[in-house]
């Protein structure tokens, strides 16, 4: 596995494991069971979550993986580092008190007119 | 299909539904996962919302941040953007379009054979089929 491979998969399982555990839907999850959850081939993922647990991120006890402390901050915080550029407002995106949220009619017309705008 | 569907739906359906309960409410996402039961999905694969949600994200569509939690780890609260809301019109557009094909088809098929459905069970034909003698 390249450096670059394994920093992107540690990421991505730090941070579902953290959003698995903070929804309340897995504290200890299987290995089989955080393949599943980011729909991977399971024998592809386990040699990296050995590799993360080796590195401090995961506690592993047999095949159930935990996060450590360092790995929980890392989770979290990679994960709004990931999406920290998406979470402004972009262009075209109105304010919380536009108009359009006064009800469902208004914003359907507010969408049409956007529409033939374009 | 990221969750599994209890009917027929549409592919993709789950991208649609996601955001009609976002535009709803912001949500977390065990919400969501009992939320979309209600919509035909029997809400047994969260990876598969999780999943949806980050390609939301990414797309622009929803947003998400940090909300503090006194129990427990911080969890992820979604909100749909601007660009959702836009999505989630064309969406129902379109599902609005396919729902008149389907009942179209629907209707000729109950020429030949009543569908045992939820609240109209027992219904007769309305025709019988044309016999071939």
């Amino acid at each position: 596995m390249s450096e670059l491979e394994a920093l992107r998969v540690r990421d991505e399982v730090l941070q579902a494991m953290y959003w698995m555990r903070s929804e309340g839907l897995a504290e200890r999850p299987a290995a089989s069971e955080l393949a599943g959850f980011l729909a991977v081939p399971a024998q592809t993922l386990g040699p990296f979550l050995i590799r993360f647990a080796e590195e401090g991120y995961l506690d592993r006890d047999e095949d159930r993986f935990s996060l450590t402390q360092m790995g929980e901050e890392r989770g979290k915080h990679s994960f709004a580092d990931e999406f920290a550029d998406l979470t402004r407002p972009t262009h075209g995106e109105c304010d919380e008190d536009c108009w359009c949220h006064s009800s469902p009619d208004e914003a359907a017309r507010c969408l049409e007119e956007r529409a033939h705008a374009h | 299909m990221p969750t599994e569907p209890t009917a027929a739906l549409p592919k993709n359906f789950l991208r649609p539904c996601l955001l009609l309960l976002l535009r709803e409410e912001p949500a977390h996402g065990y919400d969501l996962l009992e939320r979309v039961q209600s919509l035909g999905f029997n809400g047994s694969d969260p990876g598969g919302l999780y999943r949806a949600l980050r390609t939301l994200e990414r797309e622009r569509l929803v947003r998400s941040a940090w909300e503090p939690s006194e129990s427990g780890p911080d969890r992820r609260i979604y909100e749909i953007t601007r660009a959702g809301m836009e999505e989630l019109h064309r969406s129902a557009k379109a599902i609005a379009a396919g729902h008149e094909t389907v009942a179209a088809f629907l209707g000729r098929y109950e020429e030949f054979v009543a569908l045992s459905r939820r609240g109209t069970s027992g219904q007769q034909p309305k025709r019988k089929r044309a016999q071939v003698s």
